[in-house]
């Protein structure tokens, strides 16, 4: 009953002329980030985190919860229209967005894609709202060793779902973040690890360099090798989707919405997991399966209701845990940090607000998606016609600046240019970025629980192992590492079909 | 691919080699009385040892499919000889990272901020718009003169220096490199 209070107030308190203008600028700029290919909603939140520094706290997030929704929700755009995801998050969208807009029905493909997204931003931040404050309660029993134990889980189920044929690639882009995280001074002693002298490197790498290196400039490195995209087409038809279209697939939307907020939930996995999950589910459950993949409104709907889903899932663990639920996630637990918000299993008693605040930002970012997103269509189309050439220098000025403005120091701008190489040498090589990001967030978390652990049980791993959350997290664990290979996973398949009854 | 694998399996190896050996010889603070299990070269080594495990595995897979694959297809395609017709990827990515790179380690610091950004803005939209013509590009080769692109690419270098120094100083309160 408090939530309810808090979220009211909340509610009320953004009916004002600052917060809703911030909240229109930023889901603005959050859809155009989003419909840019070699733009992403990361970067877009990271460098939006470095530009807000020095704003008040809350409407800081609020700019960046803005930024974060819309950016998901802006990539459906380039998926119906060019065939190129604005963001990873929208690659499924475009499997039957494409074609629609191919037959001439791009107009309805971007209300149906504006409506999934929206409900999925309901669904998301319902689940929130309710799940947020049980999960921050359940967390307050967890110790060192339970958080040493989510923090590997995390890493390693992150690795496996980002890189589903070949989790070995994500688990080493895992373990990479983590030792990326290990630089600098440690969190017990304050002793400079792998600093070799360098006053710079004791410092450690800034997780805002790293992530704008990463997911900005390895990103206009992947934009500009590829050939150029092709023009933009036209959408002329009826844009504003009829209530009769969306209702016979409620069914698709509320299992899209309760898949993509789970894929949120679980760290490191965030909208693209949630946007294939939900089509895949959608596509078995469907009674027009075989129109998937040609132009399918139920297909396009689940895909754009699990992405849009995700975002505030992925916000949970963020709040409750302090661990992200997806790589934009961890920009904002960064922002949080930054802004002098705890973010952790005692958000809920010292500063129980700020979770309905975050319920009440999702609602409104929701809100202007639904309206930016359906009345200006057609002037958002010609921010697509922008050439790379144009646009590329642009955005890496922003990262340079971007990576420079929280420190003022220019090894920030050299951690970004490493980090930019770095990363687009492993994504040639078919690595994922998401765990080597959630390796550096969730490294430190998992060193200094691993040592107060050990100090704890006075040397033994028994409780590692016995305690009833940790030996949960370890079996997971376990199991996840267990089930990627697949003889393994035909040898457990065979022996259901022969254990049930036929 | 499985050329590329391999090659990343030994440098992931080797790495995890050298952060092993510089955990163990991190102190072990006993002059401080610390707890022996809290020591600082603990998790990195254990985590150095993972990376190891991995990198071997990493190995072996390659060495598998490059034994598999040798006896049924040919191996990686030679670089020998690559012309800017044939491979304008590798071209467009060489000169993108000549400029960035240009851009942030060396112009960045010693020149103004608006002026190394005028600079790079305008080589970077110059350069590719005149360089490379292919297919979406070739348009704009049709519609204007030479002189007229680079007449705008200076006009948006001027424009993009002095909107961003403009905002971020005055606006957002940030310091510029």
């Amino acid at each position: 009953m408090d939530g309810l209070g808090y979220f009211g107030a909340a509610l009320l308190a953004y009916i004002d002329w600052w917060p809703l203008f911030h909240i229109a600028w930023a889901t603005l700029l959050g859809i155009i980030v989003g419909m840019m290919p070699g733009l992403t909603a990361t970067l877009g939140v990271a460098l939006l985190t470095t530009l807000t520094f020095r704003m008040a706290a809350a409407d800081a997030i609020l700019i960046l919860v803005c930024m974060y929704v819309g950016a998901i929700y802006g990539g459906s755009r380039s998926a119906i229209l060019l065939n190129i995801p604005g963001t990873p998050a929208n690659a499924a969208s475009a499997l039957d967005g494409f074609p629609l807009a191919r037959a001439g029905r791009a107009g309805q493909a971007m209300g149906i894609a504006t409506a999934g997204s929206f409900c999925g931003t309901l669904i998301g931040m319902l689940f929130l709202a309710l799940l947020a404050p049980l999960l921050a309660e359940f967390a307050l029993k967890f110790g060192s060793f339970e958080f040493f134990w989510l923090a590997l889980f995390g890493i390693v189920i992150s690795g496996h779902l980002t890189a589903l044929d070949d989790p070995l690639k994500g688990w080493i882009a895992g373990f990479l973040g983590l030792l990326v995280a290990m630089v600098g001074q440690e969190g017990i002693h304050a002793y400079q690890r792998f600093s070799f002298g360098s006053v710079d490197l004791a410092g450690g790498f800034g997780l805002l360099p790293v992530l704008v290196g990463t997911f900005g400039f390895a990103e206009v490195l992947v934009v500009m090798k590829k050939p150029a995209y092709e023009a933009v087409k036209n959408a002329s038809d009826r844009i504003i989707p009829r209530l009769g279209e969306l209702l016979p697939y409620k069914r698709s939307i509320a299992r899209s919405g309760v898949l993509g907020t789970l894929m949120g939930l679980i760290p490191g996995v965030g909208e693209d997991m949630g946007a294939w999950v939900s089509y895949a589910a959608a596509r078995r459950a469907s009674r027009e399966r075989e129109r998937f993949g040609r132009g399918s409104v139920e297909g396009l709907l689940s895909a754009e209701t699990g992405n849009s889903a995700a975002v505030p899932g992925a916000i949970i663990p963020v709040l409750t845990l302090a661990v992200p639920g997806s790589a934009p996630a961890a920009v904002l637990l960064a922002a949080m940090i930054i802004h002098g918000v705890r973010p952790g299993p005692l958000i809920m008693i010292e500063f129980p607000g700020f979770v309905f605040e975050v319920v009440a930002m999702v609602f409104y970012a929701g809100l202007a998606i639904l309206l930016f997103g359906l009345l200006l269509t057609r002037p958002l189309l010609s921010v697509l016609s922008v050439s790379r050439e144009r646009l590329m220098p642009i955005i890496f000025v922003l990262c340079t600046v971007g990576a420079f403005a929280i420190a003022s120091r220019l090894f920030d701008v050299w951690v970004m240019l490493g980090f930019g190489v770095l990363g687009f040498i492993l994504r040639e090589m078919k690595y994922p970025m998401a765990p080597l990001v959630l390796g550096v967030v969730l490294g430190p978390i998992l060193d200094k629980n691993f040592r107060r652990g050990m100090v704890l049980s006075d040397g033994s791993l028994e409780p590692f192992l016995t305690r009833p959350i940790s030996a949960v997290l370890a079996l997971l664990t376990l199991l996840v590492v267990v089930l990627s290979f697949k003889s393994l996973r035909r040898f457990f398949a065979n022996l259901f079909k022969r254990l049930l009854p036929s | 691919m499985v050329k590329a694998d391999f090659l990343t399996s030994l440098v992931l190896i080797a790495l995890g080699i050298a952060v092993a050996i510089e955990s163990w010889r991190m102190p072990r603070l006993a002059d401080l009385g610390v707890n022996p299990y809290t020591v600082p070269g603990l998790v990195p080594g254990l985590l150095a040892g993972i990376l190891i495990i991995l990198g071997i595995a990493l190995c072996v897979r390659s060495i598998q499919a490059g034994l598999s694959r040798s006896t049924t297809q040919s191996l990686d395609i030679t670089t020998s000889h690559l012309s800017l017709r044939q491979s304008p990827a590798l071209y467009r990515l060489g000169l993108c990272l000549l400029l960035t790179l240009g851009y942030a380690a060396v112009l960045i610091g010693r020149l103004p901020f608006w002026l190394a950004t005028l600079l790079f803005v305008f080589a970077f939209i110059a350069l590719f718009e005149n360089l490379f013509q292919n297919d979406a590009e070739s348009r704009l080769h049709k519609t204007s003169t030479l002189a007229r692109r680079l007449a705008t690419a200076l006009l948006q270098a001027v424009l993009v220096a002095a909107a961003v120094s403009a905002v971020f100083r005055y606006l957002f309160l940030v310091q510029l490199p």
